[in-house]
C-alpha cells in the first residue's frame, strides 16, 4: 500500500513541479538553484505534508522487512556494523566485507545480501527496490559525519582506482571528473554550481530531484555525469561506481564533511 | 653507471612490452562497468592519455610536441572560408548535442542560463576580423588543445561534434558585427 500511495502522490506532485520548473528557467534573473530547491521543498511540505523522499524511505522499510525466498529479511545482513545495525552504516561505506572479499558501497551491499541472505536471483532484483532499500538505510545516517577512511588493502586499492578514474579524460567531450570538479569547482555549468570532493561533493545522495521527479542514489548521480559527458554509463554495482565513491567520500572525510539530511531534496 | 643504464633500459622495455599490474587492475575495473563503458574509456587518443597521466599538467618539455600534434588534427572548410554564417553558428553554439557552448560561456546578453567555467564571449567581436583573429578563433574552436594543452574546453571539431563548415559558422557568430553576441 505504501508504494501505491507513493505513485499517486508523486503523480500529483509532478504537476506542481513542472509549473515550478518553468518559473525556474524562464525568469529574467536566474534563481539561485539551492534557494529554489528549498522553496520547492517547502511547497511540498505545505501542500502534501510529506516529502517525496520520505515515501521512498517508507517503501524501503517495507522491503527491508520482506522475507526473501530463503525466508529471511534484510535484518540478517551485515551492512558494515554487524547484523541488524543500520545506525550510521551509510557514513562508513564503501568498505571491505570479509564474506564477499570485496569493497562494497551500500547499493551493492543491498544487491549482494538480497542474493546471499535472502536467496533472490539477480534477475528477480528490481533496481527500484534496491534504491528504496538504500534510501531507507541511508536515512539512518542523516547529517552524519562522513567517515570513509581506506585502511584494508582492498580499500586502498579501490581508492587508487577511484583516483585514476577521476582523472581519466575520455569520450567525445574530452572530459574527466577532475577537470570540472577540481579545477573549476565553485564555477557553474549553465546554472548548476559545481563542487569538489573537499567541499563535500556527493554528500546529498540518495536524494529526490524535483526537476526529474525521481530518486537518485550516488550511483545514479555518477551515471548522470558520465552520460552528460558522452561516456556510456557503467552498469550498476560496478567497481567503477564503488571506486569513485570511495575516492570522493574519502576526500570529503579528510575535509571533515558531513552528509545532508538524507534523503535530500534537490534540483 | 653502465649497469644503471642497462637496468633502466630493461625497465623501460618491460614497461613498453607489457602492462603494469596497476594498469591491468584498472582495465579490469573498467570492464566491470560493462562493454560499452569500457570501450569508450579504453579508446583514449594520445592527447587524452597524456592529460590523464599528467593530471592535466604536462611537463614543459612535452608541451611543444603536444601543441604541434593537436594543430595537425585541425581540418579546414573545402572553400577555405573560416568565417561563415552567424545565424547557423548560433544554432550550433546553442545545440546541446553540437556546440553546447553556453554550458561554459556567456554569449548573447539576453541568455541568462550560461556557465562560468570559460571566459565570457559576449562582445568577442571587439577584437575585429583581421585574418589572424579569424584563424585563431577557428582553430581554437576546432581544437582548443592546440593552444591550451588539456584545457577543460573539448576539441569539438576533432571529435566531429561539428563540421569544419559549422566551425566557420561558429566563428561568424563570435566575430560578425551583425551577430547578437556583438550587438549592444
Ligand atoms: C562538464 C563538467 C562535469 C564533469 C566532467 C563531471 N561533472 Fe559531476 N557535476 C557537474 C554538474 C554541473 C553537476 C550538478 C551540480 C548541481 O546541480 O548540484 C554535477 C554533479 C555531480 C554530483 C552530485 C552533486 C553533489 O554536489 O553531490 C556528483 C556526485 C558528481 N557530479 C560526480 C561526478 C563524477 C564522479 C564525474 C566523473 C565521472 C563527474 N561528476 C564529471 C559537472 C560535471
Ligand atoms: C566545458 C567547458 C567549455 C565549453 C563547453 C566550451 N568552452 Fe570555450 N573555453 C573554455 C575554457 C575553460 C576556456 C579558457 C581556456 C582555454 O583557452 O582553453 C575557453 C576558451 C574559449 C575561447 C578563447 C577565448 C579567448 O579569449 O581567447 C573561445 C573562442 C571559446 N572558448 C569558444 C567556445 C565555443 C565556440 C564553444 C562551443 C563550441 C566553447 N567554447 C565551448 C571552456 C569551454
Amino acid at each position: 500500500m505504501g508504494r501505491k500511495r507513493r505513485w499517486i502522490l508523486l503523480g500529483v506532485v509532478a504537476l506542481g513541479t513542472w509549473a515550478g520548473f518553468g518559473a525556474y528557467t524562464q525568469q529574467q534573473k536566474p534563481l539561485d538553484p539551492f534557494e529554489e530547491a528549498m522553496r520547492q521543498r517547502q511547497m511540498y511540505l505545505e501542500t502534501f505534508g510529506v516529502l517525496p523522499g520520505e515515501l521512498f524511505v517508507e517503501e524501503g522499510k517495507e522491503l527491508f522487512f520482506r522475507k526473501g525466498p530463503s525466508g529471511k529479511t534484510l535484518e540478517e545482513c551485515d551492512f558494515g556494523k554487524g547484523k541488524g545495525v543500520l545506525e550510521g552504516v551509510y557514513a562508513i561505506l564503501p568498505k571491505y566485507f570479509p564474506d564477499t572479499k570485496r569493497v562494497e558501497d551500500l547499493e551493492t551491499r543491498v544487491y549482494t545480501c538480497m542474493q546471499t541472505v535472502q536467496g533472490f536471483k539477480p534477475s528477480e532484483i528490481k533496481r527500484d527496490e534496491v534504491k528504496a532499500i538504500t534510501t531507507y538505510i541511508a536515512s539512518f545516517s542523516s547529517k552524519a559525519r562522513i567517515q570513509v577512511v581506506p585502511k584494508h588493502p582492498a580499500e586502498l586499492a579501490m581508492y587508487n582506482l577511484g583516483r585514476e578514474l577521476w582523472y581519466t579524460r575520455a569520450g567525445a567531450r574530452d572530459m574527466s571528473c577532475a577537470v570540472c570538479h577540481d579545477q573549476y569547482a565553485g564555477q557553474r555549468v549553465r546554472l548548476s554550481p559545481v563542487r569538489s570532493p573537499k567541499q563535500g561533493l556527493g554528500n546529498e545522495w540518495p536524494a529526490y530531484r524535483f526537476e526529474e521527479d525521481k530518486l537518485y542514489t550516488m550511483q545514479d548521480r555518477i551515471d548522470f555525469c558520465y552520460e552528460s559527458i558522452a561516456i556510456p554509463k557503467p552498469e550498476f554495482y560496478s567497481e567503477v561506481h564503488i571506486a569513485l565513491t570511495v575516492y570522493m567520500l574519502a576526500e570529503a572525510t579528510k575535509a571533515g564533511r558531513s552528509f545532508e539530511e538524507l534523503p535530500f531534496f534537490t534540483r | 653507471m653502465r649497469r644503471k643504464a642497462v637496468l633502466l633500459g630493461l625497465l623501460l622495455g618491460i614497461g613498453l612490452s607489457q602492462m603494469g599490474p596497476f594498469r591491468a587492475r584498472f582495465e579490469a575495473a573498467l570492464h566491470s562497468g560493462g562493454h560499452e563503458f569500457a570501450q569508450v574509456m579504453l579508446a583514449q587518443d594520445k592527447g587524452q592519455a597524456l592529460c590523464s597521466q599528467y593530471r592535466d599538467k604536462l611537463p614543459p618539455d612535452l608541451i611543444p610536441g603536444f601543441l604541434a600534434e593537436q594543430k595537425a588534427l585541425i581540418k579546414y572548410p573545402a572553400n577555405g572560408k573560416l568565417m561563415g554564417d552567424w545565424r547557423n553558428g548560433e544554432k550550433v553554439f546553442t545545440d546541446p548535442k553540437r556546440g553546447n557552448c553556453y554550458a561554459c560561456h556567456a554569449g548573447v546578453p539576453e541568455e541568462v542560463a550560461y556557465g562560468t567555467m570559460g571566459p565570457s564571449l559576449t562582445a568577442y567581436g571587439q577584437r575585429g576580423t583581421a585574418e589572424p583573429v579569424v584563424r585563431y578563433t577557428y582553430e581554437k574552436i576546432y581544437n582548443a588543445w592546440a593552444f591550451v594543452p588539456c584545457s577543460l574546453m573539448y576539441r569539438g571539431g576533432v571529435h566531429g561534434l561539428f563540421t569544419p563548415e559549422e566551425t566557420a559558422d561558429l566563428v561568424a557568430f563570435l566575430l560578425d558585427p551583425e551577430s547578437p553576441i556583438n550587438r549592444r
